[in-house]
């Protein structure tokens, strides 16, 4: 059996090969860091709906506020979704024919609920609790971002566990008045100073846990 | 002269830097645009647990619901309704006229009115209760459309709260309208918790009231500000 003999032209590409010996690693990581992270798979998830259904109408037009469906954000850790009839204490006679209602007729003829596909679903081992936010000073907005202008509601925070302890850690910047919870054109860091925002933070005695057991239990 | 290598790893080399482009490519539009399917989740770890969260499916019922209404004719433990008065606005077939007692008027109580009124009734009544709402306004511009009312639209003015017919109610009738409705408007039971319906209730007087000042409301040392 002869040796094998690497070739003489491999002296020239020798370099290279440590140069992209180097580099591999180093784009793997940083593909794998920036791809996988939950900033680019769960961002901006925007499920079809069975309605056509417009928050940037309901709330952005007519000035809805987000209470008036989502009725137990501010009493409950789960914000509901709306029942048929809270949509129908307007549409009975607003839009009554809209062929773009029908699913929503048909579920108040039948008792079915309308099937809205969940936009956000945090795995089943972590608690969030909408009322602990919501009473304490944070905003939809910070969430869930502009939704009085979305035509279809979509991700728009990657709620990851890093993402939910940022602002544990340092939630001053995200503190504002609660009469303003639901109004989200409104931006307390252009609105107030750092110094009110930290005044309001001891007002309301805000002190974020990143205890395990508040969010897994 | 150093020996150069055949042609053909150099093609190879090109097309591999350019095929090394494009998980990053794909990567960078995937981030900065929205999708409809749902994302990649290729480790469920106990994402999925065999449990019910609220307003989920559930396989086990007809309807796909996991959270079951209540059977017709069935009550609740804490939601008997003994107390007419708080639960109906009613006491011997009469409308009451005075609040519950563990609801005194206050000045909490009134805010708390204030901001769920505005929340709950301003869409169609308007701040101030005159029945100038933005969904009562559109809902009005609907009707009136040029080639006829938008999809069937009808609407019904929402009522000034200002209206004589309403600021003799007593406040256990202005509850029931609350929570059941009235003709065509809808009623806020489901949505709206018993305490709350009686701060919007007690609101709701007040703001009536303010309609109808007089200069003996005001308090003495104020009065030459108003004059
Ligand atoms: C007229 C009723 C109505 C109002 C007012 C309203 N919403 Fe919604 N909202 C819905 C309905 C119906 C859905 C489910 C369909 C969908 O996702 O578009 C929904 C979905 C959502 C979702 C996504 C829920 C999921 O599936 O994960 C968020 C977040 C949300 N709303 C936030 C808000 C915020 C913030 C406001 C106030 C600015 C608001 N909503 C006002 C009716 C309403
Ligand atoms: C407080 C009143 C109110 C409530 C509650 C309400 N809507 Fe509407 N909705 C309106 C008005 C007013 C319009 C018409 C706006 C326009 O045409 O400019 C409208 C328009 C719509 C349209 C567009 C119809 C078309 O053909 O253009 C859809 C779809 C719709 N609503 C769905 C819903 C759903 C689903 C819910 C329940 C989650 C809901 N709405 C709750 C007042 C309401
Ligand atoms: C601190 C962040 C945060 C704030 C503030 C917040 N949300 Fe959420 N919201 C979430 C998270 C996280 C979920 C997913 C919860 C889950 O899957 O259990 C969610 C889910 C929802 C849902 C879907 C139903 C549910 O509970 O799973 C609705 C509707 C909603 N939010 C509306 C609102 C409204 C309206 C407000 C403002 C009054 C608000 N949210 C404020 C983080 C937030
Ligand atoms: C924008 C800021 C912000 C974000 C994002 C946020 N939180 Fe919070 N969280 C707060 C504040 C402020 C409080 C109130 C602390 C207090 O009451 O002192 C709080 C309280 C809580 C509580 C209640 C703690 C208790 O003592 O009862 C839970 C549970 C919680 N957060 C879970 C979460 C989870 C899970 C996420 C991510 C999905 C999250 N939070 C994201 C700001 C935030
Ligand atoms: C503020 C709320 C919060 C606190 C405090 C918290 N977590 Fe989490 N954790 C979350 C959320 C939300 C997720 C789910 C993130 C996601 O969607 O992947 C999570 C996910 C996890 C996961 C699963 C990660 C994965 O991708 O499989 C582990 C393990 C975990 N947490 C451990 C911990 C430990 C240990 C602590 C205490 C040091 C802790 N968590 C404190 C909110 C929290
Ligand atoms: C979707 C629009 C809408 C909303 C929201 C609404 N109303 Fe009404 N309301 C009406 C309409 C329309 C009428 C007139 C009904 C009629 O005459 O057929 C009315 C009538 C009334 C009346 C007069 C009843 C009478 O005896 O004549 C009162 C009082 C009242 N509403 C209070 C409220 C309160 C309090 C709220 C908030 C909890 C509220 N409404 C929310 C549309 C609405």
């Amino acid at each position: 059996m002869s040796r094998f003999l690497f070739p003489r032209w491999s002296n020239a590409v020798l370099p290279l090969v440590a140069v992209g010996g180097a580099i591999a690693p180093l784009y793997i990581v940083f593909l794998i860091a920036y791809a996988w992270s939950p900033k680019t798979i769960e961002v901006g998830y925007k499920p079809a709906q069975p309605v056509p259904y417009s928050h940037a109408l309901h709330v952005g037009q007519l000035g809805l506020d987000c209470r008036y469906c989502h009725t137990t954000v501010d009493r409950a850790a789960h914000a509901s979704v709306p029942a048929t009839q809270t949509c129908m204490n307007c549409h009975t006679q607003v839009q009554k024919d809209s062929p773009r209602l029908k699913p929503v007729r048909e579920s108040y003829e039948s008792g079915r609920s309308v099937l809205w596909t969940r936009v956000h679903d945090l795995p089943d081992y972590s608690y969030f609790d909408h009322s602990a936010h919501v009473n304490r000073g944070v905003s939809c907005v910070e969430c869930h971002g502009r939704i009085d202008q979305m035509e279809v509601v979509q991700k728009a925070a990657p709620m990851s566990m890093g993402w939910c302890l940022e602002c544990h850690r340092n939630p001053t910047d995200n503190l504002r008045p609660l009469d303003r919870i639901t109004q989200l054109s409104w931006d307390q860091r252009t609105e107030m100073t750092a110094e009110e925002r930290e005044a309001l933070k001891k007002l309301y005695h805000i002190n974020p846990s990143e205890n395990c057991s508040t969010c897994h239990r | 002269m150093m020996q150069m290598p055949p042609k053909i790893f150099f093609y190879l080399g090109i097309v591999a830097a350019c095929a090394a482009l494009i998980p990053p490519v794909l990567a960078v539009q995937s981030r900065n645009t929205t999708s409809e399917k749902p994302p990649l989740h290729p480790f469920l770890d106990m994402d999925v647990q065999p449990k019910f969260k609220p307003q989920t499916e559930s396989v086990l019922f007809a309807d796909g619901r996991s959270a079951r209404p209540q059977p017709a004719g069935t009550v609740a433990r804490d939601e008997a309704m003994e107390d007419t008065h708080r639960n109906f606005g009613v006491v011997d077939g009469q409308w009451v006229t005075t609040m519950p007692r563990d609801l005194p008027v206050s000045m909490d109580l009134l805010r708390r009115g204030q901001a769920r009124f505005n929340i709950y009734c301003t869409a169609c009544h308007g701040y101030a209760g005159e029945g100038n709402g933005t969904v009562n306004r559109r809902a009005l511009e609907l009707v009136t459309n040029a080639s006829g009312p938008v999809n069937g639209t009808v609407w019904v003015q929402a009522k000034n709260i200002h209206d004589p017919t309403v600021t003799v109610q007593p406040v256990g009738q202005l509850f029931n309208t609350v929570t059941h409705g009235i003709r065509n408007m809808a009623g806020y039971g489901t949505q709206i918790p018993t305490d709350d319906r009686w701060a919007i209730v007690a609101y709701v007087k007040a703001l009536q009231r303010s309609f109808d000042a007089q200069l003996q409301d005001v308090p003495p040392d104020q009065r030459s500000k108003v004059q």
